[in-house]
C-alpha cells in the first residue's frame, strides 16, 4: 500500500466532496483502494436508489378518520397555560375565601372568649367576695377566740391551737398558689375546705371555751 | 460521506412549526393534512425503510399521526416539528419491529422499491436491504435517514438524541461493515 492509503479511512470519515475527490484522485494510483473506495460509493449510490414511494389515496383518509375518532374518545384538550391559570386562580380564590373565613371565625372565637373571659372574671370576682366576706366573719371569730388560745392551758385548747396553726400556714401556702392562678377552681375549693376548718375549729374554740366556763 | 445530493428536508421556521404544533394539539385536521402533504411521502419512506412493506409502513405512519395528535402539547420547539414528528415515527417502527421478533416472524418485502428511481439493479438493492436488516437498530436508522433518506447528521443527531459526531462515526463504522460484506457479496 502507498503511503496515502493510511488516510483513505479520515477520507471516507469526512466524507466532503473535497475528501471524496482527494480519495478517488489517490484511488486511481492504488487498486486496493480502488476496490475499497468502489464498494463504499456502490453502496451509497444502492441506497440512495432505495427510497420507498408508492401513492395510496386512502392512507390518508384512513389517518384523518382515525384521528377523528381518537378526538371523539378523548376529553376536551385543555390548553395546559390556561389550566395553570386557572388553577392557580381557583388557589388563589380558594385562598382568599378560606382566610376569610378563617378570619372571620377567628373574630368570632375571639369574641366568644372575651366574653367567656368576662364571663369567668365575673364569677371570679363574685367567688372572691363571698371568700372575703367569709374570711370576715373567720376573722371576727378569730378576734373571739384569741384571747382564749393566747392563755389555752386545756389540752384540747392547745390542740385547737396547734391545729389553727397549721390551717393558718395551710391557707397562706393556697392563697400564694391562688395569687399565681386566680381562676385555679380546685384550689378555691381547698381553700374554701380550710377556712371552713377553721371557722368550725374556731367555733369549737368558742363552744369549748363557754363549755369549760360553764363547768 | 461520498458526496452525495442531500435532499433538503422541509424545514419551517419555528414560528409556523409551533403553529403547526398547536393546530395538531388542538386537533385541527387541517393541520393534519398539512403535516402529511409536506412530510408524509419521507414518512412513508422512512417507514417501509425500517419494517420492509407498505401494509406495516402505512400503520406506522397513521401510529404516528395518532401518536402527534396526543404528544403536540409536549412540542418545546427545540428541534424542527419534522424531526419531532421523525422521531416519534422512528421510535414507533422500534416498537414494531420488537413486536415482530417476538412473534419470530418476519414481515415480507415488497414492491414498493420498484417505484424508486435510479438504475442500480434489484438485486443489489435486495442485497443491501438483507445488509441492513442485520444491523443494530441505531445503525439501521443512521444508514437509512443518511444514505436513504438525505437527511444530514444535525437531523439524525436530534431524531436519535446523539450527538451530531456520534452520528457520523456510527455512519462510518457501519458503512466499514457493510462494505466488507458488500464486497464479497458481489
Amino acid at each position: 500500500m502507498k503511503k496515502d492509503c493510511t488516510q483513505l479511512d479520515d477520507l471516507l470519515f469526512d466524507g466532503s466532496p473535497l475528501a471524496m475527490e482527494t480519495a478517488a484522485r489517490h484511488a486511481e494510483e492504488c487498486d486496493a483502494c480502488a476496490e475499497t473506495l468502489a464498494a463504499w460509493n456502490d453502496l451509497t449510490a444502492t441506497a440512495q436508489t432505495m427510497r420507498a414511494g408508492w401513492e395510496n389515496d386512502l392512507l390518508w383518509p384512513r389517518i384523518e378518520r382515525a384521528l377523528r375518532a381518537e378526538q371523539a374518545a378523548m376529553p376536551p384538550r385543555r390548553d395546559w397555560r390556561r389550566s395553570i391559570l386557572r388553577t392557580a386562580a381557583a388557589l388563589l380564590l380558594t385562598a382568599g375565601l378560606g382566610g376569610t373565613a378563617y378570619y372571620a371565625v377567628r373574630v368570632q372565637n375571639h369574641d366568644a372568649a372575651f366574653d367567656r373571659d368576662i364571663l369567668r372574671l365575673s364569677a371570679l370576682d363574685e367567688v372572691e367576695r363571698a371568700e372575703q366576706v367569709h374570711v370576715t366573719a373567720i376573722r371576727k371569730l378569730e378576734a373571739l377566740a384569741e384571747p382564749r388560745l393566747e392563755q389555752a392551758e386545756s389540752p384540747l385548747l392547745v390542740s385547737y391551737k396547734e391545729k389553727l396553726m397549721l390551717l393558718d400556714d395551710a391557707i397562706a401556702e393556697c392563697q400564694a398558689n391562688i395569687d399565681h392562678n386566680r381562676q385555679n377552681a380546685h384550689l378555691r375549693e381547698q381553700l374554701l375546705s380550710m377556712y371552713s376548718e377553721k371557722q368550725q375549729t374556731l367555733r369549737d374554740v368558742l363552744r369549748e371555751d363557754t363549755h369549760g366556763t360553764n363547768q | 460521506m461520498t458526496g452525495m445530493l442531500h435532499v433538503p428536508t422541509a424545514s419551517p421556521s419555528t414560528v409556523d412549526d409551533q403553529r403547526l404544533a398547536n393546530a395538531c394539539a388542538s386537533g385541527d385536521t387541517r393541520a393534519f393534512e398539512e403535516l402529511y402533504r409536506r412530510f408524509g411521502d419521507r414518512m412513508k419512506s422512512i417507514a417501509w425503510n425500517h419494517l420492509g412493506n407498505t401494509s406495516d409502513a402505512e400503520d406506522a405512519v397513521q401510529e404516528t399521526f395518532l401518536k402527534i395528535h396526543r404528544a403536540a402539547t409536549t412540542f418545546t420547539g427545540e428541534a424542527s416539528f419534522a424531526t419531532w414528528a421523525y422521531r416519534i415515527l422512528v421510535n414507533t417502527c422500534y416498537d414494531v419491529l420488537r413486536k415482530r421478533r417476538r412473534r419470530i416472524e418476519e414481515a415480507p418485502f415488497d414492491d414498493a422499491l420498484e417505484h424508486s428511481a435510479g438504475a442500480v439493479d434489484d438485486l443489489k438493492r435486495l442485497a443491501l436491504r438483507k445488509l441492513l436488516d442485520g444491523l443494530a437498530e441505531q445503525r439501521r436508522t443512521v444508514s437509512t435517514l443518511f444514505e436513504i433518506e438525505g437527511l444530514s447528521h444535525a437531523e439524525i443527531a436530534a431524531i436519535l438524541g446523539i450527538s451530531e459526531g456520534n452520528s457520523k462515526w456510527i455512519l462510518f463504522a457501519t458503512k466499514k461493515e457493510l462494505q466488507e460484506k458488500w464486497k464479497r457479496s458481489q
